[in-house]
């Protein structure tokens, strides 16, 4: 059953054109990719996808309401004066879940630990484990996530992309944007390369790789992306 | 009604661990209490013709009604955009209203802290004129529609400013005015006449008639004026909030 889709959707802004003419459909229950470098038109496509920006031509899709939807974006919206417990709990009550499942949430993000920390004490890590843990917190029927893991250490990362096949094993859709290939090769079901807002390919990872015949000792999605763009940016 | 009360608890314990947003709340009653203590009353050991003399020179102004008129015109009218300017600029109320928050119970969320946390700032200054029976729910009644007052004019102010700095920028005039006006009304008749129909005025005013005795506006009208600004305001914030929306 698709989860989330975008046909032949169009946005610009001024006189740059983001997204052109952008079309894929993901299902419930996989984890889906977006890939490209910065400036590829992936957060445009998560903020028209959580109704934060509108196309400007085409059609948009989610098969849920905003409130089964996880986020996690570009901005963590933390409230910085207060702990990461009371953080978790402003969305508890507003979901109407029990403090239980809180600190349940809390330990699978390894904040137990730092769950009275005032949000401005915590480091770059575990302020993005405690956003992880805010869109997760509800158990998601389809979970946004903006590079999930910019900026955190292997171990870190590891745990995350646990808690994110955790979630896909619950029948949750999972949409990540990422410009980190080894990640996109590992934990996605499916993904689209993005560049200059345009969808270049797309695919399951293995199957992208074989396409270019592009293995090295395991598969290399980053050659690809090379191979497709000429090694250019934007 | 359960959003409401989930923005209610964030907003309580936020306020509670932002010294700039509580100052607002201890800092004036605090002023009050101290410049009433320093105003000399007692007049033991002086002749009776010599204090006489003395005490009808004193400025009749009342510590408290200039403290409470400053509060309630000047100090809360900033908290109330900025706690809606941090949350637009930090992202926050984005998060909130994906979650299901509509504006409107994000916003009677927010007033509701500052309302609750006005009433204990009411109770202080009432406590320091020593109000008791009516005269307590007199000036309960009169601070706690300005309180109502500010809330939705600063409330416009944070809708129309979107960040912090833009916020401030707006809010300062006017909270000058309604602010320090009453107090400059007290010696100027012409300011009196133009601050009128404002609503610090007339909380100076009933304030002053509480504390000082007499006056030339009846009680009724001075709440009839407030409640009246506070229905102005309030069709105000509403077009302004049916254009402008919250931004997230």
């Amino acid at each position: 059953m698709i989860s989330i889709s975008m046909k032949n959707a169009k946005k610009s802004f001024g006189e740059k054109e983001v997204l052109k003419d952008v079309t894929f459909e993901t299902y419930e229950g996989e984890i889906f990719g977006l890939l490209g470098p910065s400036g590829s038109g992936k957060t445009t496509i998560i903020n028209i996808l959580t109704k934060q920006l509108t196309v400007d031509d085409g059609e948009s899709y989610v098969s849920v309401n905003s409130s089964e939807i996880g986020l996690m974006l570009e901005h963590d919206g933390l409230y910085s004066r207060l702990s990461c417990l009371d953080n978790l709990i402003v969305f508890e009550d507003i979901y109407g879940i029990s403090r239980t499942q809180t600190l349940e949430t809390l330990d699978r993000v390894g904040l137990t630990d730092a769950k009275k920390t005032i949000v401005k004490q915590l480091s770059h890590g575990m302020r993005q484990r405690l956003v992880i843990a805010r869109a997760v917190l509800h158990n998601p029927k389809v979970l946004f996530l903006d590079e999930p893991t910019s900026a955190l250490d292997p171990l870190t990362a590891r745990g995350i992309y646990k808690l994110i096949g955790d979630l896909r094993d619950r029948g949750s859709t999972i949409f990540l944007t990422t410009h980190n290939m080894e990640e996109a090769t590992n934990l996605c079901d499916r993904v689209i390369m993005l560049h200059n807002g345009t969808i270049i390919e797309q695919g399951a990872p293995k199957d992208i790789c074989e396409r270019y015949n592009s293995f090295k000792t395991t598969m290399d999605l980053e050659s690809v992306f090379v191979q497709l763009t000429g090694g250019t940016a934007q | 009604m359960r959003n409401t009360k989930a923005v209610f608890k964030k907003q309580f314990k936020d306020t509670l661990k932002n010294p700039a947003q509580l100052i607002q709340f201890i800092i004036f009653p605090l002023i009050a209490f101290v410049m009433s203590a320093l105003i000399v009353t007692d007049f033991e050991g002086v002749p009776d013709d010599i204090a006489e003399i003395i005490a009808a020179s004193m400025p009749t102004i009342n510590m408290v009604t200039m403290q409470a008129t400053v509060f309630v015109g000047m100090g809360l009218i900033t908290v109330i955009p900025g706690i809606i300017s941090e949350d637009m600029e930090k992202k926050s109320l984005r998060f909130l209203m994906m979650a299901g928050v509509k504006p409107v119970s994000y916003l009677l969320g927010v007033s509701g802290v500052l309302f609750f946390v006005s009433f204990f700032t009411s109770i202080a200054f009432s406590f320091i004129s020593e109000f008791s029976g009516l005269d307590f729910w007199i000036f309960t009644g009169a601070m706690m529609s300005g309180v109502a007052a500010s809330i939705i004019l600063g409330g416009m102010f944070g809708i129309l400013a979107g960040n912090q700095q833009a916020a401030s920028g707006l809010v300062l005039p006017i909270a000058l005015i309604l602010g320090f006006g009453p107090m400059i009304a007290q010696f100027n008749d012409t300011v009196a006449n133009i601050l009128h129909v404002s609503y610090t005025q007339q909380l100076n005013v009933i304030a002053d008639y509480l504390t000082l005795g007499g006056g030339d506006t009846p009680l009724w009208q001075s709440f009839a004026i407030m409640w009246a600004n506070v229905a102005v305001l309030g069709v105000l914030f509403a077009l302004i909030y049916r254009k402008k929306g919250l931004k997230r």
